[in-house]
């Protein structure tokens, strides 16, 4: 039905995202002055990998439901040792179709990691002692159908799995229609003298309710559409609904509990695929998820009902309290104070794949600002500042609109003949709007994103070992004491991870002499040692961030021992000592 | 009338081809079947009618297949047959087999059903039971490093005595908690320091700590159990759970194949559970009460609702309706999604009602075989269970049943005159278990005595002389194989009974009333003749079954009603009325309705307006 009435629209106006897609060449420097589209950004990232064969790995890692190659860029250099030896950052965005700047974050990171490699001391030596995994766009059906068809800021968030959403034995049969087909999904209003709303006095762009009694000029009819399925609603079946970020398999709940959960766990195809790659990627220690909206670093746990263990909690805010600092205006939060949800990403990468799962929630509208008294003033204070906040509010959106953004992010109304309505006028902000910043302020958004990233992988677990006493304490009979010290702030391997016995915990393995007897040292002034009961030549513990332990072993014989530290996440280290 | 005069016919054809069946197949039945056999004999079920699906690949290697029956029927509803999920019960694994065999025998429960039927969904586990050494094996070959220490399935049971079963060892130890039970000098009971006993056993299953850890047989050969994997209440503590449900490709390929086929109206379950007589057990915490509704404060501001009160389900329904747009449908999956309560745990009072009749006439339908219903008890359904999961999740009829229980032990009545005993020894309570009771009694007259390993002495190779002995692993779920006839026989054809009682949803009659100027209102009659509601009511809780459309065509304008309107939720033997206000212009002219599901035959009625 919407392609017979589109086929009768004269497309008159080239909009703001068609201007988007036909942006420069791409090459390496990126440019983060614009928006990719996912065929932009798998040219970015081939570009990329073209300019750094040595220190990248492009892959596609599987398909999404309408068969686009999910794509996964691995930064390591070879050169300093093998991908799984060390520990593992993983960077995602744009899980919700609509949040495209997540994107960019992710394509940032990684153009800045090898565009300043070897020029920048920092950078080098993340790139030279991490494995860093990139997915800029894990929705990769939703980027592409958010840069090809109408959508509001914030439609086209899920994947695409049909879903009967009115539960009328059709799916996706009834999303909104692009009616003046200018790619954006605006709002529709109609001239109605018993209308609820009346233009406001100082920006008639902008619709206020009317008071009682009151005379109104509009009644508002929702997003642009039409009833395709004719049962007398607008727009209620549109594609999906499967929140790709409910369809995880930590403490997943059906769909009828958690709306959008999707059938089972992991059933999109996509995700699936995501899941399997990091988990043959067992050294990875710490992940990010990039969203918009609201300036927000969120981690585990999703459920207020969920308790983390307190070092857990110690080496996430090692992350999140210094991210505060780059990214200003954000909040530092468990998710579940934002909203609690089941089946997430994050807490399924902290729960099941043993890594550091953070969100970041990219951009803060109360960025734009029109108004000569600045200080980064929060949206909340804003609105104790004025009186009717919501107008007040709306007035200085779109006076940045028209002054700042030279109009690009708000349609004026126009008038529109609607097959159902008739005379209706159609506007509002565009689907590059309200979620996104525009691309002049693009920039600073990446670069700031993208350094939490670098600072995460900074923190990634070192461990360092030596053995600092050795004594003959009997003909052939050594006393070995070692000491192990992890010099970052991220645990060696989350203490959630030794709880639930997830993975072979980290462990130091004596090799080369006859261990008689061997345990933890627990007081090294008064030789007191906890001396292990079963085979004293394997040491199981791990190295919570900025921590040291010591450890004693009685060793039988001559020549070299030596001492290993096996971590699935951390790189391993290795002493030794000729007795 | 004709309907039931049909059935008779078809149910005594049914017989007459068991019968016949019994006589032909014999072969068939008469052993316990290893993986391979078992496809066997899949294979050779195939025909034009049948369809094999490989649905997933074992981390073993093995294929879980789903035997189709009736690939030629279209839009008729269909049930699911799992069997075997914790790869521990052969028996079930046969009853399965059984099933299939009965309806490519006969064509009576062909018709109007379609059946998938999964026979070994944990073949896996299901190896088990034909390994030299037996212990039970409920988990497949996943990796699982169940002690996370340095080795993989490092530690496994040993088979101490070399009998083939793996039992326990009891060890002489000061620290030890258990002493030999002066009722039966088998059985190992726990010391009651209260009564003053002192330990002196230790006990462990049978092994030896081949990693040296203190821990006896705590990582052994996999791996993730099939049966408690799936995703309603997953026991994510458990390790034979995994991490999370379908996590293993078995769980995964079953979810994703039930969820490729809507038309799934009811799932069997074929296991260690019995839903057929034992209704599935409520009283779970954590459960929502209906009828104490708290409203978030969110919807209360919204809504202007008193959130310090609570509220039955109807009240919140006609609050919430009375706030939305009226063409937004308020049902209590709606009310349960937007006040956040949560999971149903436990089953609804609508749907017992359906369980405890259908129960009642299953053990009427045993007794009248003369099969003996004095048994143990069968188990609970598992967190995490496939039977458990159907119900929760998918919102359709789940019934589970197990094809064996041990007898109980027939306990001699007493004389009602005999003079209460003053001897206090002989009064008190046995230490002996009614279970244990019932399984030393079955030992012995069904396994020459052999069901219980007696206690020898062993040379354990770290503990020394130590004594190995205990219940035999499958004695109380697998009988002897010549008793797998009788046992399927009497019980599996209660599973093609019960699918004569599908919802069955037809066009019953209509009315049409002329109200002048060509305007009529025309009254849809839709019955369901099954004696299952579609959808029960956890169904209408989760919105999860496909749903049933009226569809209206014609040439003319709808002043009221819609030209799809989903049925909604139409009760056993019940008749739900549809209406819509019809004009038409300008001569009277015939519409069509439609029931369009993906269940139900989907039946045209021409109707003539005016005529």
């Amino acid at each position: 039905m919407v392609r017979y009435i589109v086929l009768f629209i004269i497309i008159t106006s080239i909009s703001f995202a068609a201007k988007a897609a036909d942006e420069a060449k791409i090459e390496v420097p990126l440019r983060f002055d614009r928006y990719y589209s996912y065929n932009d950004v798998i040219k970015a990232l081939e570009a990329l990998h073209k300019a750094f064969p040595e220190l990248t790995t492009l892959e596609a890692i599987g398909k999404s439901e309408e068969n686009r190659d999910i794509y996964a860029l691995t930064i390591n250099n070879t050169k300093t040792g093998d991908e799984l030896n060390k520990p593992g950052v993983y960077v995602d965005g744009n899980i919700h179709g609509n949040e495209i700047q997540a994107g960019e974050v992710c394509l940032y990171y990684a153009n800045m990691l090898l565009t300043k490699y070897g020029k920048n001391e920092k950078i080098t030596n993340a790139v030279d002692r991490n494995t860093h995994y990139i997915i800029p766009v894990v929705n990769v059906d939703g980027r592409y159908h958010f840069f090809a068809d109408g959508n509001t800021p914030s439609s086209n968030r899920s994947i695409r799995i049909p879903k009967d959403d009115d539960h009328d034995g059709l799916y996706d049969e009834d999303g909104p229609d692009d009616l003046d087909g200018d790619g954006n999904i605006c709002q529709m209003r109609i001239k109605d003298p018993n209308g609820n709303y009346k233009v406001d006095s100082e920006d008639p762009r902008i619709l206020v309710r009317v008071k009682p009694g009151e005379k109104g000029e509009y009644t508002l009819l929702g997003y642009e559409g039409i009833d395709n399925d004719n049962d007398g609603q607008f727009n209620e079946d549109a594609e999906g609904y499967l929140d790709p970020n409910r369809n995880w398999g930590y403490d997943w709940m059906p769909p009828y509990v958690q709306q959008g959960a999707g059938n089972f766990p992991l059933s999109g195809v996509g995700l699936k695929a995501i899941n399997d790659f990091i988990a043959s990627r067992p050294n990875i220690i710490v992940g990010y998820a990039f969203h918009n909206t609201g300036g927000m670093w969120l981690r585990a746990p999703a459920a207020k009902t969920i308790q983390l263990i307190k070092s857990d909690v110690t080496a996430f805010d090692v992350i999140g309290k210094e991210a505060l600092k780059i990214t200003p205006g954000y909040v530092y939060k468990p998710s579940f104070e934002l909203y609690p949800t089941y089946g997430d990403f994050t807490s399924h990468l902290f729960f099941n794949h043993g890594a550091y799962g953070l969100v970041g929630e990219l951009f803060m509208r109360s960025q734009e600002t029109y108004k000569n008294d600045d200080k980064g003033v929060k949206e909340d204070d804003l609105e104790s500042l004025r009186g009717n906040t919501q107008t007040a509010r709306s007035r200085e959106q779109l006076q940045f609109n028209d002054n700042v953004a030279q109009g690009e992010l708000y349609k004026d109304w126009k008038p529109f003949n609607h097959p159902v309505y008739g005379p209706i006028e159609i506007g509002g902000w565009v689907k590059m709007s309200s979620r996104l910043p525009h691309p002049f302020m693009l920039q600073d958004l990446v670069h700031r994103n993208a350094s939490v990233v670098l600072l995460s992988a900074e923190n990634t677990p070192d461990i360092k070992m030596q053995v600092f006493n050795v004594k003959e304490i009997d003909k052939d009979l050594f006393r070995v004491r070692v000491r192990v010290e992890n010099t970052n702030g991220l645990s060696s391997m989350t203490a959630q991870a030794v709880k639930d016995k997830l993975y072979v915990q980290d462990h130091l393995k004596v090799s080369g002499g006859k261990v008689v007897a061997g345990g933890k040292i627990t007081n090294l002034r008064l030789n007191k040692v906890n001396y292990k009961q079963t085979k004293p030549e394997v040491q199981f513990f791990a190295m919570p961030g900025h921590s040291m332990v010591e450890y004693e072993f009685i060793i039988e014989g001559k020549g070299n021992v030596s001492f290993h530290y096996f971590s699935q996440k951390a790189k391993n280290a290795v002493a030794s000592v000729k007795l | 009338m004709l309907k039931k005069l049909l059935h008779m016919l078809l149910s005594g054809f049914l017989l007459f081809s068991v019968n016949q069946l019994t006589a032909q197949s014999k072969s068939d039945f008469i052993q316990y079947h290893t993986n391979d056999e078992i496809q066997q004999i899949l294979k050779k079920y195939t025909n034009r009618k049948t369809t094999l699906h490989t649905i997933a690949e074992s981390p073993g290697g093995n294929a879980v297949t789903v035997l189709e029956i009736g690939s030629d029927l279209k839009d008729v509803p269909a049930i699911f047959v799992g069997a075997n999920f914790e790869g521990n019960v052969p028996l079930a694994t046969e009853g399965a087999l059984y099933l299939a065999k009965m309806l490519l025998d006969s064509a009576a429960y062909t018709q109007k059903v379609k059946w998938y039927i999964m026979p070994q969904p944990n073949p896996d586990a299901a190896t088990g039971y034909f390994t030299d050494v037996k212990y039970g094996r409920t988990v497949n070959d996943y990796p699982v490093n169940n002690d996370a220490d340095d080795a993989l399935n490092e530690d496994g049971f040993d088979d101490l005595n070399g009998d083939g079963f793996i039992t326990q060892m009891r060890i002489k130890d000061p620290e030890g908690t258990y002493i030999i039970s002066k009722d039966n000098a088998l059985v190992m009971k726990k010391a009651d320091t209260k009564k003053g006993e002192r330990g002196e056993y230790k006990i462990y299953s049978e092994g030896i700590d081949n990693d040296e850890d203190g821990q006896y047989n705590e990582d052994g050969e996999g791996g993730i159990n099939v049966g408690i994997a799936f995703p309603h209440l997953f026991p994510r503590a458990q390790s034979e759970a995994g991490m999370y449900a379908g996590q293993t490709p078995e769980v995964y390929g079953i979810m994703r194949f039930i969820y490729d086929h809507p038309e799934i109206a009811m799932v069997y379950t074929i296991g260690s559970s019995n839903f057929c007589i034992e209704p599935p057990v409520g009283g779970r915490k954590g459960d929502a009460n209906l009828d104490k509704i708290k409203i978030p404060n969110r919807y209360g501001r919204m809504f202007g609702i008193d959130v310090s009160r609570t509220y039955t389900m109807e009240e919140v329904i006609e609050m919430f309706k009375a706030n939305v747009p009226a063409e937004m449908e308020i049902t209590p999956s709606v009310v349960a999604g937007m006040v956040g309560l949560g999971a149903a745990v436990n089953p609804l009072d609508d749907d017992l009602i359906f369980y405890k009749k259908f129960s009642e006439e299953y053990k009427k339908f045993l007794e009248e075989k003369n099969f003996n219903l004095e048994t143990l008890p069968p188990s609970p359904a598992k967190d995490g269970s496939f039977e458990l999961w159907a119900y929760y999740h998918l919102g359709v009829p789940s019934f589970s049943m197990n094809l064996f229980s041990i007898p109980k032990e027939k306990v001699e009545k007493k004389d009602d005159n005999e003079v209460p005993s003053e001897n206090k020894e002989e009064e008190r309570e046995s230490e002996i278990s009614e279970k244990d009771k019932a399984l030393f009694a079955y030992s012995e007259k069904e396994w020459e005595d052999s069901g219980f390993v007696k206690w020898e002495k062993v040379n354990h190779p770290k503990l020394g002389q130590i004594e190995v002995g205990g219940f035999i692993p499958y004695l109380e779920t697998t009988p002897k194989a010549e008793k797998i006839e009788e046992l399927v026989g009497a019980q599996i054809p209660w599973l093609l009974q019960l699918s004569n009682k599908l919802p069955d949803i037809t066009i019953e009659d209509y009315k049409i009333t002329q109200k002048g100027s060509g305007i009529y209102t025309l009254e849809l009659f839709v019955a369901n003749n099954g004696e299952l509601g579609y959808p029960i009511s956890i169904g209408q809780r989760n919105n999860q079954p496909a749903p049933v459309i009226i569809v209206l065509n014609g040439d003319v304008e709808l002043l009221q009603g819609k030209n799809r309107t989903p049925l909604g939720s139409v009760g056993a033997h019940q008749i739900r009325k549809l209406t819509w206000l019809i004009k038409t212009t300008p001569a009277p002219p015939n519409v069509t309705v439609k029931i369009e599901s993906v269940v139900f035959k989907n039946e045209v009625k021409q109707i003539n307006i005016g005529g």
